[in-house]
C-alpha cells in the first residue's frame, strides 16, 4: 500500500502571508512506482454559506454561494521519473506570495465559522498515468496576517465602561428584578488583540435578587450579502464564568477570557461578507423559573436574566506569541 | 568433750578488719559539679567554642537562642519546606477531623460520579451531554451513596487520568480532571467537603506535575528525542523554545475555556508552575487569579480555592505577602455576611459553627504562610499594616473591627516579639472583634499565652492587664473569666503585680458565690492554682494571698484532689512544718485528699503518690517543744488516715522520735515517753508486713531501753518475737523476704547483747524462743534458718564474754556481763544452748536442696562456730564435717572454702 503524506515544517502550522511555505512530500510505498510528475498547489478560498438564521427559505435552499478564491497555485517539485521503494522525502518551499505579484483578494486569515470558512489547503498529487489511480494528500495551514502591515502592540487600552441595571434592559423582566433593581458596572478592553486574552473587570454594586451566576459569552457575527440582502448569523463561540453564585457586592471580579484559536479571527469588512465578534455579558438572577427552563441559547434575553451586549473588534498585532 | 566459748577483744577485731583509710580534700560526689563549674567558666571565657557540654550551664544556651530568635528573616528553602510538611499535616487533619456519616445523599452536581465513570471518546461527549439532561431528572429523586463508595469511584476517575495520559490521551485525560474537580463545585454535604478536597487536589497536583514534565522534556529535548539543552533549576523563559511554548500556552488555553469558574480556576492552580515557561514574573497572573477566587459566592468553596492557590503559590516559587494579604482580605469580606443576619445581629447557628469549624484549617494555613512569608521577606509589621492590623486607635476608630477567627489565627502565627510589642493594639483589635466566627474568650486567653512565651516589659503590661481585667469581668461568667484570666496569671506572676493579682482573686471570689463550679471551671481555676503554687516558694505567701483558702474550699472532685496534692507536695518540700495553722490547713488538705481516695480496694501510683505525700506531711510537721502538742496530733492522724499503711510506720517512728527528743530534754519527761511508747506499741501490730513491724519493735524496745523502761522494752521484744512466730504461715515464703527476716532477726541478736536477762523468768527465755520459732516455723527455709542460728551463736558467745562489746546509752541499764559476773550457771546454760544450736544447724544444712547453696552456708556456719568456740577436737571434728560437705557441694577449688580452710589453719 503506497502512502502520501504532507508535512509542514512548523508544528502549529502557521504562517504569514509573505512567508514561505515549508514542508516535505513523504512518500511510502513497497515497491517502486512510476509518476508522471508531483505537482503542488496551494489553494485559499472563502467559503460561503447561508443556511438557517435570518436567510430566507429560497436563500436557505440554495445555501452555497460561489466561494471567493483568494489564492491558486501549483508547481511542480519533480518532473515524471521513478521513485524508489521505501520511504521517500522531498523537500518542497512555496513562496505564497511572490513579491511583486499580484492576487485577487486580501490574504484573510484563517477562520472557521458557521457560516463563513476561510480556508488555505495544501495538495500534493501525483498522476501516474491511465493505468494507475493517481496519489495525492491534502493538509491545511493556517494564515495569519503578516507582519508588515501590522499595528505596533500595545494597543491603545480602549476600555468600555458599561453598567447593567434594571433600566438598561430591553427585555421584561421579572417583577422583584426590576422592582428590586440591581447595578453592575465594569470595563471592557473592546479593542483586543488576537494574542491577548479579552480582559476587563466587573463588579456588582447592588443587587436585591441574589445572582446566581455572571458570564461572559463570545459571539461571533458572519454577515454575507445575498443579492440585495445581507444575511447576517450570531453564535456563539465560548461561555466563560466569571461569578458563581451571589458574589460578595463591590468586589472587583477579573473578566478574563483566552480567545480560542482558529474560532476566532480579526475582524474582517471586505465586499461581499463581514466576520465581527461581539462580547455578551449575561447576569442570571436567582429564579425558580430558570431551573425549570431546558437549556438552550444562553445569551437569549430571559425573565431572570440582564444582559448587555459589546461589540469586540480583534486585531492581529506585531509581536509575535510569546517571542521575548 | 564440751564447748568452750573463745574469749573475744572485738576492739583488736575492729581495728584489725578495718581498710586502711586516707584524708581526702574534695567529697567524691562533688568533684564533677565542680568541675563542670570549671569547665563552664573556662568556655564562657575562651572566644572559640569547640567544645559544647549540653549538660553545661543553661545560661549559654539561652544566650544563643536569643541570637537566633533576632535573626526572624528566614530563607526561601526554610519556608518551602516548612509549608511542605505544613500542606501533608493539614491534608491529614483534613481527612481526619471531618468524619462524615455513613451515607450521604448528593446532589445533581456529583453526576459526574453517579453518571458512570466510563470514558468517553470526544466524538461521543455531544450525545452523551444530550442523553444526561434526561438522566438527572430521574438521578435527582434519589441518590445515596455510600463516602466510601463515592470516593472509590472518583479514585476510578483518577485512575482513568493516568491510564489515559499514559497512553498519549491527553484530551481524556483533561476531560476527566475537568470532569473530578468539578466535583469541588458541590458543597451540599459540609462535613464531605475536606475529604473530597483532598482527594480532587491530590490529583490535580498529580496532573500538574504530569504537564510540567512533559513541557519540560518538550523544551530539553526535540522531536527526535535529542537533548537540546538541561534547565537548571531557576531557568528563564527565554531558555524555552517555541515549540514547548506554544504547548505550554496550548494548555492554558484549554484549561481557560472550561466554562465553570471553580474547576477553570483549580485547573490553572493545578498547572500554575508551568507559567515559568512562558513569562518570568508571574505577577499579573497571581493578580488575576487571586482576583478570580472572588468570584465564587460560596464561602467554604472559595476559601477552600483560596487555600489550593496559596498551596500551588508556593509551588511556584513565588508566593509573595501582597497576595497572601490580598486573599485574607478577601475572606474577610466573605465572611462579614455570614457573620451578620439580614436582621442586623449576630448570632450562632449550628450551621455557622459547622461552617467555621471546617474553614479554619484552611484559615489557619494560609496564616501560617503569610507569617513565614513575611519573616521571609523580613516585613511582618508591614504586613500587618497593610491587613489593618496594629494601626493607631485613632486613624480606624470605626475600621478596627476584624474576623474573629482570622485574628486568632494572626496572633497564633505572630512572632513572640512582635506580640510583646504590639500588644495593647492585639487587645483593643480583640475587643472589637466580637463576632460568632470564633469565641472572643479564646482570644484574649490567645493573647495571654502568647505574651507568656515572649519577654515583655513591664510598663505598659500593668495597663494591659487592667484593661484585660475589666473586659474578662464584662463576662460575668465564672469560666469565661478564669479561662482568660488562667492565660494571664504567669505574667502576673513574673512581673510581680501584686495588686491585680489580689483583683483577680477577689473577682474569682466574688464570681464564684454561691455557685457549684462545673468540670470545665473547676479545670481552669486548678489551673490558675497550680500556676500560683508552682510560683512562690514558700506555702505560707500562698496561703497569705486574699482568699485563697476561700477559693480552695470552692473546689471539688479531682481537681481539688491534684491541687491538693501540689499543696501538700509545696508544704513538705522545705523542711519541718511548725506554723499550726499551715499544720491544721496541710491536715484538712490531707483528708480532703484520703477522703477522696480509695485506699482499701485500690493500689496504683495515685494512691501511692497520695499515701506517701500524707505521711512526709505527717513527718514534717514539728511542734518543737510542744511534744504532747505533737503526739497528740500523730494520735489524731493515726484516727484520720486509718486506710494508710505507710502512715502506720511513720507514726510509730514520730513518735520514737518524739520519746527520744523528751528523754534528751531530761528526766522529768519519762511520763510522757511512757505515753510515747504505748502509742507506738499500740500503733505496731497494725502494720502489715511482718519484717516492718518486727523492726518497729526493736526500735521502739531499743528507745525504752533508752529510757531505762527495761519491762517496757522486755515487754516489746516479746512482742517482737511473738511476732516472729505468728509470721502467718499461710502467707508462705514469697511474702517474706528472706534477706530482711534475717537480717531483722540478727537485728534482735544484737539488741539482745544490751537487754539485762531477767533472773525471774529465766535468762534465756527469749533467746529460747526466737530458738523455737525458728526451727518450728514453717517460713524459715533452711538457708534463712542457718542465718539466725548462726546469729544466735554469736550471740551466745558475746554474752559469754566478760566484756560486752556495747551497752545500753542508759547508764541505769546494766548489761548482762555485770549482772552474771561469775555466775556459772549463766555460762552453763550458754554453752548447752550453744550445743543445742549447733546440733540444729548440722542439721539445718543437710535440708539445703541446692548444691551451691549449701556449700556456701556449711561454709558460713564453719566461720561462725570457729570464731565463737574454742577449736578443741569435737568443733574440729565439726568444722571438718562442715568442710567436707562444702567440698562436695562447690568442688575442692573453691575460694571461699580455701580462704575458710586457711584461716581455720586446718
Amino acid at each position: 500500500m503506497t502512502t502520501v503524506t504532507v508535512k509542514l515544517s512548523r508544528s502549529n502550522r502557521i504562517y504569514r502571508s509573505s512567508e514561505a511555505v515549508e514542508g516535505k512530500i513523504v512518500i511510502k510505498s513497497p515497491n517502486s512506482i512510476s509518476h508522471q510528475a508531483i505537482r503542488l498547489s496551494i489553494n485559499g478560498s472563502v467559503n460561503l454559506q447561508v443556511r438557517g438564521g435570518s436567510a430566507g427559505v429560497i436563500e436557505s435552499f440554495y445555501g452555497v454561494i460561489k466561494p471567493i478564491q483568494i489564492l491558486k497555485k501549483t508547481i511542480e517539485v519533480r518532473s515524471s521519473g521513478r521513485i524508489p521503494p521505501g520511504t521517500t522525502e522531498i523537500p518542497f518551499s512555496v513562496n505564497l506570495r511572490e513579491p511583486g505579484e499580484s492576487i485577487a483578494e486580501k490574504f484573510y486569515e484563517t477562520f472557521h465559522g458557521t457560516n463563513i470558512n476561510i480556508q488555505y489547503l495544501l495538495t500534493a498529487d501525483i498522476p501516474r498515468g491511465y493505468l494507475h489511480k493517481p496519489l495525492s494528500a491534502t493538509i491545511e495551514f493556517i494564515i495569519e496576517s503578516g507582519r508588515v502591515d501590522l499595528p505596533e502592540r500595545p494597543l491603545p487600552p480602549e476600555m468600555v465602561i458599561f453598567y447593567i441595571t434594571q433600566d438598561t434592559q430591553r427585555h421584561p423582566l421579572l417583577p422583584e428584578i426590576k422592582t428590586g433593581g440591581f447595578r453592575v458596572t465594569g470595563k471592557l478592553a473592546t479593542q483586543c488583540s488576537l494574542q491577548d486574552p479579552l480582559s476587563g473587570e466587573l463588579t456588582v454594586e447592588a443587587s436585591s435578587v441574589p445572582i446566581t451566576s455572571i458570564d461572559i459569552h463570545l459571539l461571533r457575527v458572519e454577515s454575507i450579502i445575498v443579492g440585495e440582502r445581507i444575511v447576517t448569523e450570531t453564535s456563539l463561540i465560548q461561555s466563560t464564568q466569571i461569578a458563581d453564585g451571589d458574589v460578595c457586592r463591590k468586589m472587583t471580579l477579573p473578566i478574563y477570557v483566552l480567545l480560542p484559536r482558529l474560532l476566532m479571527c480579526p475582524s474582517i469588512f471586505a465586499g461581499p461578507f463581514s466576520v465581527e465578534f461581539k462580547v455578551c455579558i449575561t447576569i442570571s438572577f436567582k429564579s425558580k423559573l430558570a431551573k425549570a427552563q431546558p437549556k438552550s441559547d444562553p445569551t437569549a434575553p430571559r425573565l431572570w436574566m440582564a444582559l448587555e451586549r459589546l461589540p469586540l473588534e480583534l486585531v492581529r498585532t506585531k509581536r509575535d506569541q510569546f517571542s521575548c | 568433750m564440751e564447748f568452750d566459748f573463745r574469749n573475744r577483744d572485738y576492739g583488736a577485731d575492729h581495728e584489725s578488719h578495718l581498710l586502711p583509710r586516707s584524708r581526702t580534700q574534695n567529697h567524691p560526689l562533688s568533684s564533677p559539679i565542680a568541675s563542670r563549674q570549671q569547665q563552664a567558666r573556662t568556655v564562657r571565657g575562651s572566644s572559640d567554642l569547640d567544645f559544647f557540654d549540653p549538660l553545661m550551664g543553661l545560661n549559654a544556651s539561652a544566650e544563643e537562642k536569643v541570637e537566633e530568635e533576632k535573626d526572624t528573616s528566614l530563607s526561601i528553602e526554610a519556608v518551602t519546606q516548612d509549608l511542605a510538611r505544613e500542606w501533608k499535616s493539614l491534608k491529614r487533619i483534613l481527612m481526619q477531623h471531618f468524619p462524615v456519616s455513613k451515607v450521604i445523599s448528593f446532589s445533581p452536581v456529583s453526576n459526574v460520579i453517579t453518571k458512570g465513570s466510563k470514558v468517553e471518546t470526544p466524538s461521543a461527549q455531544p450525545r452523551l451531554e444530550e442523553t444526561g439532561s434526561e438522566q438527572t431528572s430521574l438521578e435527582e429523586t434519589a441518590k445515596v451513596m455510600d463516602q466510601q463508595e463515592y470516593l472509590a469511584k472518583v479514585r476510578e476517575l483518577i485512575d482513568g487520568i493516568t491510564n489515559a495520559w499514559q497512553v498519549e490521551d491527553r484530551v481524556t485525560s483533561l476531560k476527566l480532571s475537568i470532569k473530578v474537580t468539578k466535583l469541588l463545585m458541590d458543597t451540599t454535604v459540609l462535613q464531605f467537603y475536606p475529604t473530597v478536597f483532598v482527594v480532587v487536589t491530590d490529583m490535580l497536583d498529580m496532573v500538574g506535575d504530569m504537564v510540567w514534565e512533559r513541557i519540560k522534556e518538550k523544551a530539553e529535548h526535540d522531536v527526535d528525542g535529542t537533548l537540546i539543552c538541561t534547565l537548571s533549576n531557576n531557568f528563564q523563559a527565554s531558555d524555552i523554545c517555541l515549540e514547548a511554548r506554544e504547548t505550554c500556552y496550548n494548555w492554558f488555553c484549554k484549561v481557560g475555556s472550561v466554562r465553570e469558574l471553580l474547576p477553570r480556576i483549580y485547573l490553572e492552580l493545578a498547572i500554575l508552575p508551568c507559567w515559568r515557561f512562558l513569562v518570568n514574573q508571574p505577577r499579573e497572573v497571581l493578580d488575576r487569579l487571586v482576583m478570580m477566587v472572588r468570584g465564587l459566592a460560596d464561602p467554604l468553596a472559595s476559601v477552600y480555592c483560596r487555600l489550593y492557590m496559596v498551596h500551588r503559590m508556593q509551588k511556584l516559587g513565588f508566593c509573595n505577602s501582597g497576595y497572601l494579604i490580598k486573599c485574607i482580605k478577601d475572606i474577610e469580606d466573605i465572611l462579614a455576611p455570614i457573620l451578620v443576619d439580614k436582621d442586623g445581629c449576630s448570632y450562632i447557628t449550628d450551621d455557622k459553627k459547622l461552617l467555621f469549624n471546617l474553614m479554619e484549617p484552611a484559615i489557619e494555613y494560609i496564616m501560617k504562610c503569610l507569617l513565614l512569608t513575611g519573616r521571609q521577606e523580613n516585613n511582618v509589621l508591614g504586613m500587618l499594616e497593610e491587613l489593618g492590623f496594629g494601626k493607631n486607635k485613632s486613624q480606624s476608630s470605626d475600621n478596627c473591627t476584624h474576623v474573629s477567627i482570622l485574628l486568632h489565627h494572626l496572633l497564633k502565627e505572630l512572632p513572640s516579639e512582635l506580640v510583646s510589642s504590639q500588644a495593647m493594639e492585639i487587645l483593643h483589635m480583640i475587643k472589637c472583634s466580637d463576632d460568632c466566627s470564633f469565641s472572643q474568650v479564646l482570644n484574649y486567653r490567645l493573647l495571654g499565652i502568647r505574651l507568656c512565651e515572649g519577654r515583655s516589659q513591664a510598663d505598659f503590661l500593668s495597663a494591659l492587664i487592667s484593661e484585660v481585667m475589666q473586659a474578662a469581668s464584662q463576662y460575668q461568667t465564672l469560666y469565661d473569666y478564669l479561662r482568660i484570666m488562667d492565660a494571664y496569671v504567669d505574667l502576673l506572676l513574673q512581673n510581680k503585680m501584686e495588686n491585680h493579682l489580689d483583683a483577680l482573686l477577689d473577682n474569682i471570689v466574688y464570681l464564684a458565690r454561691d455557685q457549684f463550679l462545673s468540670e470545665e471551671e473547676q479545670a481552669s481555676l486548678q489551673s490558675i492554682i497550680l500556676k500560683l503554687l508552682s510560683h512562690f516558694e514558700d506555702l505560707q505567701k500562698v496561703l497569705s494571698l486574699n482568699h485563697f483558702i476561700e477559693i480552695l474550699d470552692l473546689m471539688s472532685g479531682t481537681s481539688k484532689k491534684i491541687v491538693n496534692m501540689h499543696l501538700l507536695n509545696m508544704g513538705t518540700r522545705n523542711g519541718c512544718i511548725c506554723d499550726s495553722t499551715t499544720v491544721q490547713l496541710l491536715f484538712e488538705v490531707s483528708q480532703g485528699l484520703y477522703d477522696a481516695t480509695d485506699f482499701v480496694n485500690i493500689k496504683d501510683d495515685d494512691n501511692r503518690q497520695t499515701s506517701h505525700l500524707i505521711s512526709r506531711f505527717v513527718e514534717m510537721v514539728d511542734y518543737g517543744a510542744e511534744r504532747e502538742r505533737q503526739l497528740l496530733f500523730l494520735a489524731e492522724c493515726r484516727g484520720a488516715f486509718s486506710g494508710i499503711h505507710e502512715l502506720k510506720e511513720t507514726l510509730v517512728r514520730s513518735s520514737n522520735t518524739l520519746a527520744v527528743k523528751s528523754l534528751k530534754a531530761g528526766k522529768m519527761h519519762i511520763n510522757f515517753v511512757k505515753s510515747c511508747l504505748a502509742f507506738s506499741e499500740v500503733t505496731i501490730p497494725s502494720v502489715t508486713i511482718p519484717t516492718k513491724q518486727l523492726n518497729l519493735y526493736l526500735e521502739t524496745a531499743e528507745v525504752a531501753l533508752l529510757g531505762g523502761l527495761i519491762s517496757h522494752s522486755d515487754g516489746l521484744v516479746i512482742s517482737a518475737v511473738e511476732c516472729l512466730e505468728d509470721v502467718a504461715p499461710t502467707d508462705g515464703l514469697k511474702s517474706i523476704d528472706v534477706d530482711s527476716m534475717a537480717s531483722v532477726v540478727c537485728k534482735l541478736c544484737s539488741l539482745l547483747v544490751m537487754v539485762p536477762g531477767n533472773p525471774e523468768k529465766g535468762v534465756m527465755k527469749i533467746l529460747k524462743s526466737i530458738f523455737s520459732a525458728t526451727c518450728s516455723s514453717s517460713w524459715a527455709i533452711p538457708r534463712l534458718k542457718v542465718k539466725i542460728l548462726c546469729a544466735i551463736i554469736s550471740l551466745l558467745s558475746t554474752l559469754s564474754q566478760d566484756n560486752l562489746p556495747y551497752r545500753s546509752a542508759n547508764p541505769e541499764i546494766i548489761g548482762n556481763d555485770i549482772l552474771f559476773f561469775g555466775d556459772s550457771s549463766y555460762k552453763n546454760e550458754l554453752v548447752s544452748w550453744a550445743q543445742l544450736v549447733v546440733g540444729e544447724l548440722v542439721e539445718a544444712i543437710e535440708q539445703e536442696s541446692s548444691q551451691i547453696a549449701r556449700g556456701n552456708i556449711a561454709l558460713e556456719a564453719c566461720n561462725y562456730i570457729s570464731s565463737a568456740l574454742i577449736m578443741n577436737e569435737k568443733v574440729s571434728q565439726l568444722c571438718l564435717r562442715l568442710l567436707e560437705t562444702a567440698k562436695v557441694c562447690l568442688g575442692e577449688k573453691d575460694r571461699y572454702l580455701e580462704a575458710t580452710k586457711q584461716s581455720l589453719q586446718l
